[in-house]
């Protein structure tokens, strides 16, 4: 299989439309233009497609329900927050191929019935911005956008709209918040966004991983489509590799590829020859793995039958010389500063963890200072209103559950020896 | 039906509602903490999870809707765990300082953590810090008491509609930004305070000046101030109140109040008030016994009536006392002194409104129910801003454009400019030609309904159009077809009208038009209403062409029916109205002048001619709480009870008879029982044991009022008419006055501001309504004080024709250039001392709005 996602990125104008194009771009929309919509739905129900935010939900069942909400307009919203940690998957995408994610939109709004797009982009993105503003201009200016795309009558506008920097928006109901100008904090579900969404319609967030990934499922079909990677879960997906390997980046690997072989294989192994301690496989806030739980399929249905998630696909590679309980404390104290703070256990418990994480790490654990954050960890899961006050807990838990002498030393010796 | 199983209790449900109702209406406690009745679902404190079998993950009670067949378990030892871990959260960072908070013995933390809390702390940290700030007048903040329920921001956004306060920064550094000095339009309702479940913003008011346990009184009554009729708590401590609070499930305004319900009461305990009865001697007011003071007044009424008649003697009743006390007022008048010369400052607006309409659509026709306003899909608001006039009121058109209605504003209504109106502005002196527009354009769209034929002859011949609209009020066609078009396509349409048009020249041919439009459109309407019993003040009789039950004195059955009842003559002669009452004691016609409860000298424009009037009348006699520029002229000045310290009724702007109830002792006499001393000691017999007594009196011979009784109207449903029948078929001609035309060019009018914060000189004793709104000041456009490089905080001089008085200047970039507003409620500051009037023949009205004004700045 050749690079769908990152295809031709290497070329340094690749995000130019006219270089899109000679690679074979904008020749899907056309396709799938002459599709009924719920033919494309059907498509991308064959592919077995599920986004690639981080939850891995299945996109045809999302979009079968926005499309069969009776309410107009519908609005097809793109998750570019990217804020988890150890993530930038969707960011050569944003910059090297913005039309190959158009193109995407395009189809899937097609698809939905939405005439309107938003790409919510993360604010620490300003080149982005560029790269996809002129994208934009460009995909309207040959008839790809706009109120009749390729003289078929149909309406699809986009527009960018870039978030503040925090973490929080990339969840996508806070995300509708914050692009309807409200503070950034997730909404109760129900009524879903696919019911009551962006200025209380119907309404499609799906991340630019995921959109990107259409052009291909209309160009090879969704039965073919469903033949790469992992069965329950097909298809190609980036996998951002950080931290101690000897060559870091985005890979573009078929799903189900087994993280030891990104980290042996493709990246080349543990930099300098070191010895691998632990791997955070899918961005900050999914479980850590100790060296020898790493032969797993990087997949969403897999991953969690071996201890962790796939999350975003940001591999984070630690060797030796990290010390965990630091890193512990930066995860957490980075969910401490992104906790929006609507709900009590989330506000309140991140801070707690910070405070005494913070303490052990600097030397002044004090007995018992582990069971308390379990206990205050395990006060968190499950109670909080959205997944990232859970993600903290569980960053706590598993911290301690794979790594518990580690912690237990920085208390008895009362200090790091890291250090 | 939905059947739900709670704790192994089924639950049969009519329709869904969450988790958290269903539970409550079978009797079972789950704790909440953001949750509140009156604001809408949050689900952020998670203090109300429960288990939901088939969904693994616990859910908030307060969020989730039940579906039939669902099984909810709400007390196991994992719930129990659950809400633990929860307050041991909101703990961690709490200052624990319950003994030094105002709000403990009714703060819902603390009631929380004391049933389902951790019982020792285990958190060893620093807590987060911020100090308390007192930087507001009247709100004190505590953010280390905060805990993030949101219901503040929730109550002031999606209830009160002001946005004054968000919560700001994000996770544990959020904190509530409040009030911020003026910064956010805050409203100074206070609603927020109402249901901030701990003491992270309280009233100042009653700084620790006592527990809650304390306050062994709590009366529930009806505020003092406009013709809303909220009704209050007030809670007391030793006779005096400590805080107003309102109450959820109140017929009129359901948990909410306004600045002045809320923080307005502090004029009842002032030093300032009066104590003892007072006579004029040698030009001074000096102390008299109660028994010297009655006596005097009674033989000097008793003479001037011999020598002079009856018709030399005036009384002005009061729109801010009882109907008891008006009703015996009155009847003092009329039986005692034989003489219908009985008025109050509802002439000012209010009476020639409601008579001009009532006579095109019958009795009753601007009593309606405010809180329909809501529900109306339009709202056309003209001549004041509710939402300052009638804040309660205004709440409720807030609520009609929330829930997806239209606005209309004629002119800019400040309150309402955050809820999108629909708004036409026309030029100063053209909003006659604005209303001949719409009249035209909704002729054309709705057609004559030909049930009013004396109104439609009135408009058969008006057509104006959009052009002429255009031209003459500089409004943009196209605006104003959006405006008609939005108003004929609504199908439950209401109009608020506001005083400011029967106070402008041409009001009565204003008020037809808007009658038109009522017609129309088939809409109801509500006239705002600025003082508690304006409308009773009228239902009691006191005016001079009015008998009680709002009967015209004109027709002799009525007469005849109180002659019966009161066992004296009633003189068929309609009396003087109060601005008659002026002109009368300027021709040394009027002798004597009994004024309960009012102050005309301040309350009457050109107040200075007032006062100059008053000055050559012989004998003054003057109830009130307070020694006002009127009673400093009297020569008996009496001290009254004031509102929180009696018992009688008070009937809003819908009609609705509701009770005053007794909170605060003090010593003295009613306004009524004043009344029924002089009358005694002139010989005639006015005696009541008490409020009820009169009432009951009220009640059997007023048909307005039949059959009421206070047992009846305690319930809060007593809208008039009360079992009664309207008053009459018959229709009077429609008069009306087109007013001069005028060219404003070039000229500044002086213009009255009706504040939110103050209502008459009285809110001006209540020390936190001053600090919110502290002084006179003149408010000009940016342009206006451009012109003259005044910057706000600037002293200006604003002179009229009258006088001038120097004043800060305020400068407001919602104004046009054409206005300076002043308000009337500082003593010596007031803009009535400014402001000439003519009287618009047909509502009586005093007709304000061609006071041309100068405008000089100050050099200090
Ligand atoms: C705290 C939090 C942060 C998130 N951040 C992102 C993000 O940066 N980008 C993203 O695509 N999805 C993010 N998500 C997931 C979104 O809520 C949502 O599931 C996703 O955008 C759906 O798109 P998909 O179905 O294509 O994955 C986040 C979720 C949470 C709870
Ligand atoms: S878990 Fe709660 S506080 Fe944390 S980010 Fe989500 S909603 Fe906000
Ligand atoms: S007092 Fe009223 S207007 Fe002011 S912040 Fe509170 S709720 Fe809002
Ligand atoms: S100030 Fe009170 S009502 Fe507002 S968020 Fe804090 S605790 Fe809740
Ligand atoms: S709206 Fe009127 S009656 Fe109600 S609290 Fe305010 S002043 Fe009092
Ligand atoms: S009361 Fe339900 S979450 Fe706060």
């Amino acid at each position: 299989m050749g690079k769908v996602l990152l295809k031709n990125i290497e070329n340094p104008d690749s995000a130019d439309i006219n270089e899109y194009k000679k690679a074979g771009g904008y020749s899907n929309l056309p396709k799938a233009l002459e599709k009924q919509p719920k033919e494309i739905i059907e498509e991308v129900k064959k592919a077995g497609l599920r986004g690639r935010g981080g939850a891995g939900f299945p996109v045809a069942m999302k979009w079968t329900f926005a499309s069969a909400d009776p309410k107009f307009p519908k609005y097809l919203l793109c998750n570019a927050d990217e804020g988890e940690p150890g993530t930038f998957k969707d960011r050569p995408i944003l910059e090297k191929n913005p039309h190959l994610l158009i193109e995407g939109m395009a189809i899937s709004g097609y698809a939905l019935g939405a005439e309107y797009g938003y790409i919510y982009l993360r604010g620490e993105y300003p080149e982005a911005k560029n790269i996809l503003n002129r994208a934009i201009k460009q995909a309207n200016d040959n008839g790809f956008l706009g109120d009749n795309i390729l003289g078929k009558g149909i309406k699809f506008h986009l527009a960018v709209h870039q978030g503040a920097g925090a973490y929080i928006c990339g969840e996508e109901t806070a995300l509708i918040e914050s692009l309807e100008g409200d503070k950034g904090q997730p909404r109760i579900k129900p009524p879903f966004p696919v019911n009551v969404g962006v200025f209380a319609k119907p309404t499609v967030v799906n991340n630019v991983e995921t959109l990107s990934n259409l052009p291909y499922i209309i160009e090879i079909g969704g039965d073919a489509y469903s033949k790469i990677g992992t069965p329950d879960c097909p298809g190609p997906k980036l996998y951002c590799v950080s931290g101690h390997v000897e060559k870091p980046g985005v890979y573009e690997l078929p799903m189900g590829t087994i993280l030891r072989d990104i980290i042996y294989t493709h990246c080349g192994g543990i930099k300098g020859g070191r010895k691998l301690k632990a791997v955070i496989p899918g961005g900050a806030t999914t479980p850590i793995l100790p060296p020898d739980k790493i032969d797993c399929p990087m997949d969403f249905v897999n991953m969690p039958k071996h201890g962790s998630m796939l999350g975003s696909g940001a591999v984070i590679v630690m060797d030796e010389s990290v010390c965990l309980v630091k890193v512990c404390y930066r995860i957490l104290k980075f969910l401490e500063h992104e906790s929006c703070g609507k709900c009590t256990p989330c506000r309140e418990g991140t801070g707690w963890l910070r405070s005494i994480l913070g303490r052990v790490e600097g030397g002044e654990g004090m007995e018992g200072d582990i069971d308390l954050m379990l206990s205050v960890s395990g006060n968190m899961m499950g109670k909080t209103f959205c997944p990232l006050g859970d993600g903290a807990a569980s960053v706590v838990q598993n911290f301690i559950k794979h790594f518990r002498p580690e912690f237990e030393e920085h208390i008895k010796n009362a200090k790091c020896r890291f250090k | 039906m939905i059947k739900v199983t709670i704790n192994g209790k089924e639950i049969e449900l009519e329709k869904p509602v969450t988790v958290l109702e269903a539970a409550r209406s079978a009797g079972i406690k789950i704790p909440t903490l953001c949750y509140h009745e009156q604001l809408e679902k949050y689900g952020g404190c998670r203090l109300c999870l429960v288990e939901v079998e088939k969904i693994p993950r616990l859910q908030t009670a307060c969020t989730l809707m039940v579906t039939d067949g669902m099984v909810v378990r709400t007390e196991t030892p994992q719930i129990a765990d659950v809400r633990r871990g929860i307050l041991e959260f909101l703990l961690i960072n709490h200052p624990l300082d319950c003994p030094y908070c105002d709000k403990a013995g009714e703060c819902e933390l603390q009631d929380l953590v004391e049933k389902y809390g951790p019982a020792k702390g285990r958190y060893k940290e620093k807590k987060r810090k911020a100090p308390e700030s007192l930087e507001d007048p009247v709100f004190v903040r505590n953010m280390e008491r905060c805990v993030m329920c949101t219901r503040c921001v929730r109550m002031c956004d999606g209830v009160q509609g002001a946005s004054a306060i968000a919560i700001i920064n994000r996770g544990g550094h959020s904190h509530m930004e409040p009030f911020s000095g003026g910064k956010y339009d805050c409203e100074y309702c206070g609603n927020c305070v109402s249901v901030c479940p701990v003491g992270a913003i309280m009233s100042r008011l009653h700084r620790h000046s006592y527990r809650p346990w304390q306050v062994k009184e709590k009366t529930e009554t009806i505020c003092p101030y406009c013709g809303v009729g909220c009704t209050v708590i007030a809670q007391v401590r030793d006779d005096s109140i400590k805080r107003v609070i309102p109450k959820i499930g109140s017929s009129v305004n359901n948990g909410m109040l306004c600045s002045r319900g809320r923080f307005g009461y502090e004029f009842v305990g002032s030093s300032e008030r009066l104590t003892s009865p007072m006579i004029k001697k040698n030009g001074v007011l000096e102390q008299a016994t109660w028994e010297e003071a009655i006596s005097l007044t009674a033989k000097r009424l008793g003479e001037i009536k011999n020598k002079y008649g009856g018709p030399s003697i005036a009384g002005i009743a009061s729109p801010r006392c009882t109907n008891e006390d008006n009703y015996v007022f009155q009847k003092f008048m009329r039986v005692a002194l034989g003489t219908n010369n009985i008025d109050s400052t509802a002439r000012t607006g209010y009476a020639g409104t409601q008579k001009f309409i009532e006579n095109i659509f019958g009795q009753g026709a601007t009593a309606n129910i405010i809180s329909g306003l809501s529900n109306s899909d339009s709202v056309l608001v003209i001549g004041g801003d509710p939402t300052a006039i009638n804040p309660i009121l205004g709440l409720q058109i807030r609520a009609c454009s929330r829930k997806g209605g239209n606005i209309l504003a004629i002119g800019h209504i400040k309150g309402l400019e955050k809820f999108n109106p629909v708004t036409v502005s026309p030029r100063f002196y053209t909003e006659t030609l604005l209303l001949e527009g719409i009249v035209s354009a909704l002729k054309n769209k709705k057609g004559l309904p030909g049930s009013i034929p004396a109104l439609e002859a009135k408009i058969k011949d008006i057509s104006t159009s959009a052009k002429e609209v255009e031209n003459g009020c500089g409004i943009a066609e196209k605006d104003f077809i959006r405006f008609t078009d939005t108003l004929s396509e609504s199908l439950t349409p209401s109009i608020v009208l506001g005083k400011d048009i029967a106070q402008s020249s041409g009001g009565s041919y204003k008020l037809m038009l808007i009658s038109a439009i009522n017609y129309l459109m088939n809409a109801r309407i509500y006239l705002l209403s600025e003082r508690a019993n304006e409308q009773g003040v009228l239902d009691m009789g006191c005016a001079p062409d009015l008998l009680p039950g709002y009967r015209p004195l004109s027709f002799a059955e009525f007469r005849k029916r109180y002659e019966n009842a009161w066992k004296s003559p009633i003189s068929e002669k309609p009396g003087l109205s109060i601005f008659e009452m002026v002109d009368s004691a300027k021709s040394n016609a009027l002798k004597a002048l009994y004024i309960m409860g009012e102050n005309p000298v301040f309350n009457l424009p050109n107040s200075k001619a007032v006062k100059a009037a008053l000055k050559n009348v012989e004998f003054i006699v003057v109830q009130d709480i307070f020694l006002t520029e009127t009673g400093k002229l009297a020569d008996v000045v009496f001290p009254a009870l004031s509102w929180a310290e009696k018992e009688g009724t008070f009937t809003n702007m819908e009609r609705r008879i509701q009770r005053l109830r007794k909170a605060v002792n003090r010593e003295g006499m009613e306004d009524w029982r004043i009344i029924s001393e002089v009358a005694k000691n002139m010989g005639v017999k006015l005696d009541y044991s008490g409020a009820e007594e009169i009432f009951q009196e009220i009640s059997r011979i007023s048909p307005l009022h039949r059959d009421l009784t206070y047992e009846e109207i305690g319930k809060g449903g007593a809208i008039y008419p009360y079992k009664g029948e309207p008053l009459r078929g018959v229709m009077e001609d429609i008069q009306m006055h087109k007013g001069s035309s005028v060219n404003p060019d070039g000229k500044l009018y002086l213009r009255l501001e009706r504040p939110l914060f103050h209502s008459g000189t009285l809110s001006t004793k209540a020390p936190a309504l001053v600090k919110i709104y502290p002084e006179a000041v003149a408010r000009v456009s940016p342009a206006v004080g451009e012109a003259l490089s005044l910057k706000s905080g600037d002293m200006a001089r604003v002179s009229t024709r009258t006088g001038s008085l120097e004043l800060p200047v305020n400068i407001d970039n919602k104004l046009d250039n054409l206005s300076v507003m002043l308000t009337n409620n500082f003593e010596d500051k007031g803009a009535f001392s400014l402001m000439e009037y003519t009287i618009d023949p047909v509502t009586k009205a005093p007709v304000i709005d061609a006071n041309e004004v100068k405008l000089e700045k100050v050099l200090a």
